[in-house]
C-alpha cells in the first residue's frame, strides 16, 4: 500500500471516532434542546385572562380589583358573540322544524366549540369538570380552539380504494345567511380582546398541586414523591452499600466465597430494572406484607436494591483510592481495624462516596419501571411524611409515562409533560454534575 | 497477677468484638448475595406455575398473545422477536459508533479535550430512560411519521458517501499495487472513476428508494433501535475505553516503532488485544439495551406479532420488557391466574439471559486481567 493511502486511512480512523464523538454531543443537544425549552414552556408563557381568573379563584393570587377589571373587561368583549347566539336559538325556537334540524348539529357543535374556547356560557349550568369551567388558560392552545372555532373537519370518503381525506371547512358556510354569520369574524378578529393574552411567569407550577387529571395546576405532588423515594431509596441503600464496601475492601480476604459475592453484585447490577419492580411486588408486597399494597416504602426498598450494587462499587473505589500510607500510619500507632477504618478512611474517602452517592440518587430519582408496581399512581396529594408507610405517590418519571401515554387528552396537556421532563432531566443533571465538579475537585486534591 | 488477668480478658472481649463486628459485616455485605438469590427465587416461584398451568410449548413457540380471551393463549414468541430485534438494532448503533468513540478518547484526543468529552457521556448515561422514550414518543415518533424517508435517504447518504469513498480509494491502490509506476497513477484513476461513478449510482438509487418509503407509524422498531442504541452508548464506551487503557503503553509504542501508522497500531494491536475487554462492553450494552422498559414500552408500539419479513424494522414490535410493565396493571387483579404468571415468566427469561451475559461478560475480564497479570 502507498504512503498516502496509509495516511489517509490513518486520518479516516481518527476522523471516524471524533465523528462518532460528535454524533453524541449532537444527540445529547437534540434529546436535550426539546426538553429544556419546551419544558420552560410550562413555567414561562403567555397566559389569558381565564388563567389569571383561575389563579384568582383558586388560589387567591393576584390583585383582586384590578384582575376583577380585566375579567369584567374580558366578558364585555366577549358579550356580542354571546349575544348573536341566543338570537340565533330564540330565531331557531321561533322557526319551523326543517330549519331547526338543519342548524341544530353545527350550531351545537359551535356553541361547544366557543365554551372550549372561553369558559362556559353565562346563564348555562355550571359544569362538573374543572377543564368546563374556565376557557383556554394558555394563548398557544387558545389559537388552536379558536381554529377549532371557525372551522370543521369534514372526511371526503368519495374514492372508496384510499382512506378517506380531511379537509377543513369553514363554520362560517354553515350559517351563510343568518344572523350568526357575523360571528365568526368576530372571534377571529376579537379574540385578543376576549382573552386578554399576557407574558406570564408561573412559578408556581412548581409547587402546586394538580386540578382535574393535570389539567390545571403544577406538579408538587409529583416533585414531593419523587423526593421521598429518592431519598427513601438513599436511607436504605447507602448505609448497606457503604457497609459492604468497608468489608470488601478492610475485611475480606480474596477467598471463594467473595470471589462469589463479587459476582452477585455484578449480576445484581444487570438485572432488569422491570424485573426489580415484579420482585418488589412478589417479594414485599405480596410475601413480606410490607404495605397492604404500593406505598413509598415498598418502593424506596425496591430502587434501594436497585442501586445497591453502583452505591458498593462506587464506595469500594473511593475508598481503595485512599493512599494506603494514611491506614498504614493509623494502623502502626496503635488503631485497630475499625478505629482507623472509621478515623482515617472513611472520613478521607468521603467525597468520593458523595459523589458516587450522588449519582445513584440520580439514578433512582429516574427509574420508573421498579416503582410502577411498587409505589407509583398517576394522580394524588402530596404526601406528609408518616403517610410514606402506607400510601403510593404520583412521582415525576411514572407521570411523565402516564400522562404521554395514558392520559385523556395528550394534547391538551403537552406543556406539563414537558415541564415534568424538565423538572426530572435538570434534578437528575444537576447530580451528576455536582458529582462530576466534586470528582474534579478530588483528583486535583489527590494530584496536589 | 490480677492486671495481667484483666488484660487477658480485655484481649479476649476485643477478640470477640472484632468477630463479632466481622460477622456483621459479613452478614450486611451478604445481603446483596441474598437479594440475587431471593429474586431469582421469588421470580421463579411465581413463573412456574405457569408452565404448570399451560405448558411450555406454546410460550415458546407459538405468537397468538390473547392473554384476556375466553380461550386465553400465551405465546410470547412474537416478545421475543420485539425484543431480539430492537436489541440488535441498538447493537448495530451502538457498537460500531461507541467502539470509534472509545478509540478516539483512549488514544485520539487530548487530556484537555477528554474533560469536556466525558461529561457529555456521563449526562447521556444519566438521562432517564423514561425521558429518552419521551423523546422517542413525542419528537422522534412524529418525525419519521412525517419525514420519515427523507431522514433515512440523507442517514445513507451521510454513512455511505465517506465508506464508499475510503473503500474506493483503498481497493484501487492495492489493485493496481502490483504495476509499474507509470501505469499504476493512470489505472488507478480510471478504476477510482469506475468505481466512483457506480458508487455513486447505487447510493442515488439507495436514497431514492429509501426517500419514497412511507413509514406508517412512527413508534416501531426502528425508532426505538436507535433511541436504545444512543441508551447504551454511554455503557460501551466507558467499559471499552477502560479495556483500551488498559492495554498498556509498551506495545503502542512497539507498534509505532516498527513504523505503524496510529490506525495500524490500534486495529492491528491494541484492538485485538482489548478485544476480550470490548467484547465486554458489548455484551453490557446488549444487556441494558434488551433489559430496557420504558423507551420501548412508550414508543415500539407494542403490536404482538413478528414483523414481515422479521428483520423489517418500521413495524411496530412489542418486546418482553414491556408486555410485564403494560399487562400487570391488569394481570394484579388476579393473582394467581396463567395471565399473571405468564408476566414472571417472562421474567426469568429476561433474568436468566442477564445472568448467563454477565457470566461471560465476567469471566471475560477475569480471564484478560489474568493474561494482562501474569
Amino acid at each position: 500500500m502507498r504512503l498516502e493511502t496509509r495516511k489517509l486511512l490513518d486520518r479516516s480512523f481518527t476522523g471516524s471516532g471524533i465523528l462518532a464523538i460528535t454524533f453524541m454531543a449532537a444527540a445529547l443537544i437534540v434529546l436535550l434542546a426539546p426538553m429544556f425549552i419546551r419544558g420552560a414552556g410550562a413555567i414561562f408563557f403567555t397566559a389569558t385572562v381565564e388563567h389569571r381568573r383561575l389563579m384568582l379563584e383558586r388560589f387567591n393570587r393576584g390583585n383582586r380589583p384590578q384582575l376583577e377589571a380585566e375579567i369584567e373587561a374580558a366578558r364585555k368583549a366577549r358579550e356580542p358573540v354571546y349575544r348573536m347566539l341566543a338570537a340565533f336559538e330564540r330565531r331557531l325556537a321561533a322557526g319551523d322544524a326543517t330549519e331547526r334540524r338543519q342548524y341544530e348539529k353545527q350550531l351545537r357543535e359551535l356553541k361547544k366549540a366557543v365554551q372550549t374556547l372561553l369558559g362556559p356560557i353565562p346563564g348555562a349550568p355550571r359544569p362538573v369538570l374543572m377543564r368546563d369551567q374556565y376557557g383556554q388558560t394558555r394563548w398557544e392552545r387558545a389559537q388552536v380552539k379558536l381554529e377549532r372555532a371557525l372551522y370543521r373537519e369534514e372526511w371526503d370518503y368519495s374514492d372508496p380504494t384510499r382512506s378517506g381525506i380531511m379537509h377543513l371547512k369553514p363554520r362560517a358556510s354553515d350559517f351563510t345567511g343568518t344572523q350568526l354569520e357575523p360571528v365568526f369574524p368576530y372571534l377571529e378578529q376579537n379574540l385578543n380582546r376576549m382573552l386578554l393574552p399576557r407574558q406570564t411567569v408561573y412559578w408556581q407550577f412548581l409547587t402546586d398541586t394538580s386540578f382535574d387529571s393535570h389539567f390545571f395546576g403544577g406538579i408538587w405532588p409529583e416533585i414531593l414523591g419523587t423526593f421521598y423515594l429518592t431519598v427513601g431509596a438513599m436511607l436504605f441503600a447507602l448505609p448497606l452499600g457503604l457497609i459492604a464496601a468497608i468489608y470488601l475492601t478492610e475485611y475480606a480476604r480474596e477467598s471463594r466465597f467473595i470471589e462469589i459475592l463479587r459476582t452477585c453484585i455484578s449480576t445484581l447490577a444487570g438485572v432488569p430494572s422491570i424485573v426489580f419492580g415484579l420482585f418488589g411486588l412478589a417479594f414485599f408486597i405480596n410475601t413480606l406484607h410490607v404495605s397492604s399494597s404500593k406505598s413509598v416504602l415498598v418502593g424506596a426498598m425496591t430502587l434501594a436494591l436497585m442501586i445497591l450494587p453502583t452505591v458498593i462499587r462506587a464506595a469500594e473505589e473511593a475508598i481503595r483510592a485512599v493512599p494506603a500510607t494514611y491506614k498504614e500510619a493509623a494502623l502502626s500507632l496503635g488503631a485497630g481495624r475499625w478505629h482507623a477504618v472509621r478515623t482515617i478512611i472513611l472520613p478521607a474517602a468521603l467525597p468520593g462516596i458523595l459523589t458516587g452517592t450522588v449519582i445513584s440518587m440520580g439514578r433512582a430519582a429516574g427509574e420508573t419501571a421498579p416503582i410502577i408496581f411498587t409505589a407509583a399512581v398517576s394522580v394524588g396529594k402530596p404526601l406528609a411524611l408518616w403517610q410514606v408507610f402506607t400510601q403510593p405517590t404520583p412521582a415525576l418519571s411514572w407521570n411523565i409515562y402516564n400522562l404521554a401515554t395514558e392520559h385523556e387528552a395528550v394534547d391538551e396537556i403537552r406543556h406539563v409533560q414537558y415541564g415534568l421532563v424538565l423538572i426530572l432531566v435538570s434534578l437528575v443533571l444537576i447530580l451528576n454534575l455536582a458529582a462530576i465538579f466534586m470528582r474534579a475537585r478530588i483528583s486535583k486534591r489527590l494530584r496536589g | 497477677m490480677p492486671s495481667l488477668r484483666l488484660s487477658h480478658w480485655t484481649l479476649r472481649r476485643q477478640r470477640l468484638a472484632a468477630a463479632l463486628g466481622n460477622g456483621f459485616l459479613l452478614a450486611v455485605t451478604s445481603l446483596s448475595m441474598l437479594a440475587v438469590f431471593f429474586i431469582f427465587f421469588f421470580i421463579a416461584r411465581d413463573a412456574l406455575p405457569f408452565f404448570r398451568l399451560e405448558g411450555v410449548r406454546e410460550f415458546f413457540t407459538s405468537t397468538h398473545w390473547y392473554p384476556s380471551a375466553g380461550e386465553a393463549e400465551f405465546g410470547v414468541l412474537a416478545m421475543f422477536v420485539g425484543s431480539g430485534l430492537v436489541t440488535l438494532g441498538a447493537t448495530l448503533v451502538a457498537v460500531p459508533l461507541g467502539i470509534a468513540a472509545a478509540v478516539c478518547l483512549s488514544d485520539v484526543i487530548p487530556f484537555s479535550l477528554r474533560q469536556f468529552v466525558k461529561p457529555v457521556i456521563e449526562m447521556l448515561a444519566a438521562i432517564p430512560s423514561v425521558a429518552y422514550g419521551f423523546f422517542a414518543l413525542v419528537v422522534f415518533a412524529p418525525l419519521l411519521q412525517q419525514q420519515g424517508g427523507t431522514l433515512l435517504a440523507v442517514a445513507a447518504w451521510i454513512i455511505g458517501l465517506p465508506l464508499a469513498t475510503l473503500a474506493i480509494v483503498v481497493f484501487s491502490d492495492v489493485a493496481t499495487d502490483r504495476l509499474q509506476d507509470r501505469s499504476r497513477t493512470a489505472a488507478r484513476v480510471i478504476l477510482m472513476v469506475l468505481f466512483g461513478g457506480g458508487a455513486l449510482a447505487g447510493l442515488a438509487w439507495i436514497g431514492q428508494a429509501l426517500s419514497a418509503l412511507k413509514i406508517a407509524s412512527g413508534t416501531n422498531a426502528l425508532n426505538v433501535s436507535i433511541i436504545l442504541g444512543i441508551m447504551a452508548l454511554p455503557t460501551v464506551v466507558s467499559v471499552s475505553e477502560d479495556a483500551l487503557q488498559a492495554v498498556g503503553r509498551e506495545l503502542r509504542e512497539g507498534s509505532y516503532a516498527l513504523g505503524a501508522t496510529r490506525a495500524e497500531t490500534l486495529v492491528k494491536t491494541v484492538l485485538p488485544a482489548a478485544a476480550g475487554g470490548i467484547m465486554a462492553a458489548v455484551i453490557l450494552g446488549v444487556m441494558r439495551a434488551i433489559g430496557e422498559t420504558m423507551v420501548v414500552w412508550m414508543a415500539s408500539g407494542n403490536a404482538a406479532r413478528i414483523p414481515s419479513p422479521w428483520y423489517n424494522m418500521l413495524d411496530p414490535v412489542r418486546t418482553l420488557t414491556a408486555t410485564i410493565a403494560g399487562d400487570m396493571g391488569e394481570a394484579d387483579h388476579v393473582t394467581g391466574s396463567a395471565r399473571y404468571h405468564v408476566l414472571f415468566a417472562m421474567a426469568l427469561c429476561l433474568l436468566a439471559f442477564s445472568f448467563v451475559c454477565n457470566f461471560i461478560s465476567e469471566g471475560i475480564v477475569r480471564r484478560a486481567r489474568k493474561k494482562a497479570g501474569g
